[in-house]
């Protein structure tokens, strides 16, 4: 109607219907009016990257301002990380004795290339910095020359040296070629066949020299480029994966004896900064999770990134219920799947080396003899150590792989109550737990933190807490650059809600239970605090297990104190996980401890009693105050108090929740383990 | 309105200062071909354009087009008065001569009512009537319905009591609530056209009041009078030995979940007897087939005792015996019935 | 969750004792313990008592899943049985398939067994009757109808399908969303 008929409708094709043209701005007239006219606007993110190129440049100024400066000031050959160098501590003329081979050797060794090789005989730059200083170093040589070789050769040799001065083919061939020293032989055979070897030395060194004196103009400028390389760069300059990858190794260098081998005026933080950012670069991950990752491995680091690229082994599980494992390994390796028995720790665990058919579509794996389970999670309920006839909670089961295992423990007897938060994720647990022959289960979808008011008696607890998934990075790589800071946060205040919750739900007057498992496959957030150390940790690059932190704990009693004046008490003992791998090993420590603790219980009990009953009589606002006083009085084995469930003070006691951990631990030893070992 | 932040002359003299070569003039070569609608702030340039250079630069081509169309609107709206109102000037723009798309979508035809959809489906067409008919009483044009209609049956200031009729009838009352209800029918009519063009449940009617209510009908509305009271029918007395009506809903009772298992157990046993006992306890077909087997062995066993003769093997494979597979004769229909 | 209805307890043994016979009485009178049916959201799940106390403190709408669930009530009123039930109808079935290695997985992709894919069955089969499948290693596969009798079957070509497919284990994936 009112849109007249395009004239342009011929050369330019109008492009979809009219929606998309009436979205189109209105044409600008900038540039008939203003100055700015003939420029393009940026857009947002061009903006702002040619903001971080502008400071950059402007870094690399100052950076390149402060080299050229340097070795004017310094005469001293410039430090750099001694790593790169195998003869930076040697003298210069010491140096300049080796034969061209050494060098070369040190190109292969570095990808530097023939500037830092050459930028490595410090002399170099004395000659050019300072002739004063060059001229006695030369005159060291020579003298050194004079005693190699005679003196009537001497004025030969210096002719020689004016001459490659001028002509100088070799040097590059030098720092091009092998074979340079055969060249070298070549001419030394024409000027003279029967010179002596040292004397051939010497003459080589001479050369050698002269070369560098002539390239040294040249090399000025290379070193300052190469030196810049030692500086922290920019991320602009960082462009191939293997020079970043030495970067790492140099900073690492550096940082493993920093007080030698730093650059002066820097900063550890600078250096760590920088390795933090080449590291990220490097391994994609964000900036916060490898600063964590950073603080918890300051030595291990690059085990831990490097086991993170690749996956862990695939292991399964026996499911003891239908078959065993001795029947199901023969029958895996009929049907062209390698296997073999996992670890010594494990009775049920086969590892896969390489398979022919999918492993989780075998008529083995849907008849349920088997479940597909990474070795890390088999460990929690190991440590749960479930028995015949109990009733056990797994808080968050999905999908399944957990439960099942408690229920082969519990050999189909009890109660195995699954429950999960997502409800999708529970028709996995349904399906798992039906394939694997599970008829102790009951499954439902509650929220974890609700548990409680459903049921809780149950003799043990498995809470395998929703976490960050740092611990699983090899499975999942987006947890390498969606995490942050907030999702941590959000993650450990659930978790510890979570944890309150299985602990209200465990009845502590159960004959053979009463604990409660916490495992997480996360490593970011549990700090090492002394006493924690008898929690287990599980790390990729040490265990080659998924990264886990697994912690059993033990209820003492299912008193609330003072209920009736809303001060609920509920006592707890930090327990400790084990399952170590180490068989043996783990085994007997705790068992020296276990005594320790059974005789000092009583007392610990009855002083915290007393404790707790002036807790009460101080207000309980500030429950972290009672935690406080609880530490300071109680002894080293401690038992654990804190407030709990009631409503209003959940929260506060969610936040204190570390301190119950930092309060107590007290050795246990799990028989479930004890068998399997 | 749209404001004008200078006159012409002081636009002149900006031009003038300015160095910029495009800015130099106000004036366009080809004017006449552009075309303006001051009240859209419109201008419609259909000058041709150089289609040869049109590839490689249309940018150009295209902002100095528009620059061009845009020059001539301004010139033209400056041409316009300028009032001043609070230190801005003003120009009231003319109406506007082209016509915009509308902004909402056209409406949704009303979907047919039952009639309607009956009627198309018989051919049925509406006559059209004309609004004001003659009125013979007042002798004048008056509405056909409505208020002040013509003939209206309410308004007679005598109505003859038709024969058999109660005499003591009011014949007033009874033609307005005839009407009354004929008002309420077409109502209620609307209402379920509305719900079934909106695709919703139809309502039913309910107990509607019938000339002759049958038994059942009674015994409903009887039912929906108990349960209509504030404790849907909890405190509603009942007849001595009156029987639970049929047509109030079955509430479904199960037993308790947790109740007697052993009973619950001894219930499952017994109604597994009856189960099994379903089943015949002897199988016609499992049964035939044993002695088709038996027959098939005891011939297997003749045969290698005794040579039969060539006759006999052939007047043997016409009989059909030699077929296990098939048993019994004639179509598929009948062959499973014949059997039992 | 509640105990089923006679008329649904006849459905259900019916349907039942098309696999296992008579052998249901093993699963009603137990010597281990008390264990009972109980519907829940349409599906009949076998539990034992305890299970069933401690369940039932947990609201309907949340519970997924308790024991074993045998299969479901459609809306019709009729009853199927799952593939989740074929840990109990294993033990005792009546009449049993075996598969040749190369149908196996044919049928646990869902399909129905052909002639040539079988291995053996047991004798005495009629037709319609409740079968077990198992593979030629006694793994049970599923369960199905047979479509002809032993005696049909002898005679019948390669192609001609024996039994009808009716769950497999292969459901477990394939139907995961849909088992409970």
């Amino acid at each position: 109607m009112g849109r007249k008929r395009e004239i342009l409708d011929d050369e330019k094709p109008k492009k979809g219907p009219g929606r998309k043209t009436k979205k189109q701005p209105a044409p600008s007239f900038k540039e008939l009016f203003g100055d700015e006219a003939g420029k393009k606007k940026l857009s947002h993110k061009q903006q702002q990257r040619k903001k971080k190129r502008e400071e950059k440049q402007a870094e690399k100024a100052v950076v390149g301002a402060k080299r050229k400066a340097k070795p004017q000031k310094n005469v001293q050959p410039s430090k750099k990380p001694k790593m790169l160098f195998d003869s930076d501590g040697e003298d210069d003329d010491g140096e300049n004795l080796r034969s061209s081979d050494s060098e070369e050797d040190e190109q292969m060794q570095d990808e530097f290339s023939e500037d830092d090789v050459l930028s490595e005989n410090g002399e170099v730059e004395e000659d050019i910095v300072e002739p004063s200083r060059s001229k006695k170093s030369k005159q060291q040589k020579k003298q050194a020359q004079v005693t190699a070789s005679q003196k009537g050769k001497k004025l030969k040799e210096n002719v020689k040296k004016k001459k490659s001065k001028v002509v100088e083919p070799e040097s590059e061939e030098e720092e091009e070629n092998d074979s340079s020293d055969e060249d070298e032989k070549d001419e030394d055979g024409d000027s003279s066949d029967e010179e002596m070897d040292v004397e051939k030395a010497s003459k080589k060194l001479l050369k050698k020299q002269q070369q560098d004196e002539t390239l040294a103009q040249d090399e000025l400028m290379l070193n300052i480029k190469s030196q810049e390389k030692f500086t922290l760069p920019s991320g602009q300059e960082i462009e191939k994966e293997d020079i970043l990858w030495q970067w790492i190794s140099h900073i690492r260098h550096v940082l493993s004896d920093f007080a030698e081998r730093r650059e002066e005026g820097r900063p550890r933080k600078e250096y760590m900064k920088q390795l933090c950012r080449d590291l990220c670069a490097r391994f994609n991950y964000n900036e916060f999770l490898m600063e964590k990752l950073l603080k918890l491995f300051p030595n291990e680091i690059m085990d831990f990134l490097e086991a993170n690229e690749y996956p862990r082994p695939v292991t399964i599980r026996t499911n003891t219920l239908k078959t065993r494992r001795r029947d199901l390994g023969p029958m895996l390796i009929d049907r062209g799947v390698n296997v073999e028995p996992m670890a010594r720790w494990s009775g049920v665990g086969l590892t896969v080396f390489d398979t022919k058919v999918p492993l989780g579509a075998t008529p083995e794996y849907l008849a349920g003899h088997y479940m597909l389970q990474g070795g890390a999670s088999f460990l929690p309920v190991m440590a749960l150590a479930p028995q015949e006839r109990e009733r056990v909670l797994d808080m968050c089961a999905a999908p399944g792989g957990k439960s099942t295992y408690i229920a082969a423990l519990m050999k189909n007897t009890g109660l195995l109550w699954s429950n999960d938060a997502n409800r999708e994720r529970c028709k996995a647990i349904v399906s798992n737990l039906h394939r694997l022959g599970v008829i102790n289960s009951l499954v439902t979808n509650y929220d974890g933190r609700a548990m409680k008011k459903v049921f809780h008696s149950f003799d043990r607890v498995l809470l395998d807490a929703p976490c960050s998934g740092t611990g699983v990075i090899s499975k999942d790589e987006a947890v390498k650059v969606n995490k942050d800071e907030k999702d941590i946060l959000r993650c450990s205040h659930l978790q510890k809600e979570l944890l309150l919750s299985a602990i209200d739900c465990c009845n502590a007057n159960s004959k053979s239970g009463g604990y409660i498992v916490y495992s997480t496959c996360s490593i970011l957030e549990h700090r090492f605090h002394p006493s924690l150390r008898l929690t287990r940790r599980f790390y990729p690059h040490t265990h080659n297990l998924d990264g886990f932190f697994v912690a059993k704990l033990q209820k003492f009693s299912n008193k609330i104190p003072g209920e009736e004046n809303k001060n609920e008490k509920a006592e707890e003992n930090g327990e400790t996980a084990k399952s170590d791998e180490s068989g043996s090993k783990g085994k007997k420590t705790p068992t020296d401890e276990v005594a320790k603790a059974e005789g000092r219980e009583p007392n610990q009990k009855s002083q915290s009693e007393k404790e707790q009953k002036s807790a009460n009589l101080q207000a309980l606002s500030n429950i972290s105050d009672i935690c406080k006083l609880l530490k300071q009085t109680i002894s080293y084995y401690a038992a654990l108090f804190f407030v709990s469930t009631t409503n209003n003070l959940q929260e506060i006691l969610a936040s204190n929740l570390s301190s119950i951990f930092l309060l107590n631990a007290q050795i246990f030893k799990s028989p479930g383990v004890e068998t399997s070992v | 309105m749209i404001m004008a932040d200078g006159k012409q002359s002081v636009v002149d003299t900006v031009l003038s200062q300015s160095n910029d070569v495009r800015l130099e003039t106000n004036q366009i070569e080809n004017e006449e071909l552009i075309e303006l609608d001051e009240g859209n702030l419109l201008a419609v340039n259909e000058n041709k354009i150089d289609t040869k250079n049109f590839k490689v630069k249309n940018e150009d081509i295209l902002l100095a087009l528009t620059r061009d169309a845009t020059q001539v609107l301004f010139n033209s709206l400056w041409k316009l008065p300028v009032e001043q109102k609070d230190g801005a000037f003003l120009i009231t723009l003319p109406e506007s001569q082209t016509w915009l798309p509308r902004e909402k979508h056209v409406p949704k035809k009303r979907p047919p009512t039952k009639w309607e959809e009956y009627a198309k489906t018989k051919g049925i067409l509406n006559k059209k009537k004309s609004r004001m008919i003659w009125d013979e009483q007042s002798q004048e044009y008056k509405p056909r319905w409505g208020y002040k209609r013509a003939n209206d049956a309410t308004k007679d200031w005598l109505i003859e009591v038709p024969d058999n009729a109660d005499p003591y009838e009011d014949q007033y009352e009874k033609r307005k609530t005839a009407k009354r209800e004929r008002v309420a029918k077409n109502e209620l009519q609307r209402l379920r056209n509305v719900a079934r063009a909106q695709k919703s449940k139809v309502p039913g009617l309910g107990l509607t009041p019938t000339e002759k209510p049958s038994k059942d009908h009674l015994s409903k509305a009887l039912a929906v009078a108990h349960k209509s009271t504030a404790s849907i029918g909890k405190f509603t007395d009942r007849l001595p030995k009156e029987k639970p009506s049929k047509f109030t809903g079955k509430k479904r009772k199960f037993e308790p979940s947790i109740g007697n298992f052993g009973s619950e157990k001894e219930k499952q046993l017994k109604m597994l007897d009856i189960v099994s006992k379903k089943v015949p306890t002897i199988n016609t077909t499992k049964a035939a087939n044993r002695i088709l087997r038996q027959d098939e062995e005891q011939r297997a066993q003749e045969k290698k005792s005794k040579k039969t003769p060539k006759k006999l093997k052939g007047r043997k494979a016409t009989l059909g015996l030699g077929k296990p597979g098939r048993q019994g004769g004639g179509n598929k229909k009948t062959r499973g019935k014949r059997k039992r | 969750m509640r105990p089923l209805t006679q008329e649904e307890t006849n459905t259900f043994f019916e349907k039942l004792s098309k696999y296992i016979g008579e052998n249901i009485k093993l699963l009603i009178d137990r010597q281990d313990g008390s264990y009972c049916f109980r519907l829940h959201k349409d599906r009949v799940y076998y539990m034992s008592e305890d299970q069933l106390k401690i369940g039932s403190s947990a609201a309907g709408d949340t519970i997924l899943s308790i024991g074993s669930c045998f299969g479901k009530f459609t809306k019709s009123g009729k009853f199927h049985l799952l593939i989740t039930a074929l840990d109990y109808l294993a033990p005792y079935a009546k009449h049993k398939v075996w598969l040749k290695s190369s149908a196996e997985q044919q049928f646990l992709y869902g399909h129905h067994i052909m002639k040539s894919g079988l291995g053996r069955l047991t004798e005495d089969t009629e037709q319609y009757q409740g079968v077990i499948v198992y593979n030629m290693n006694d793994l049970p596969l599923g369960f199905g109808v047979a479509a002809k009798s032993t005696q049909a079957c002898r005679n019948c070509d390669p192609m001609t399908i024996v039994v009808f497919h009716q769950a497999d284990t292969g459901q477990y994936i394939r139907d995961e969303e849909t088992l409970t």
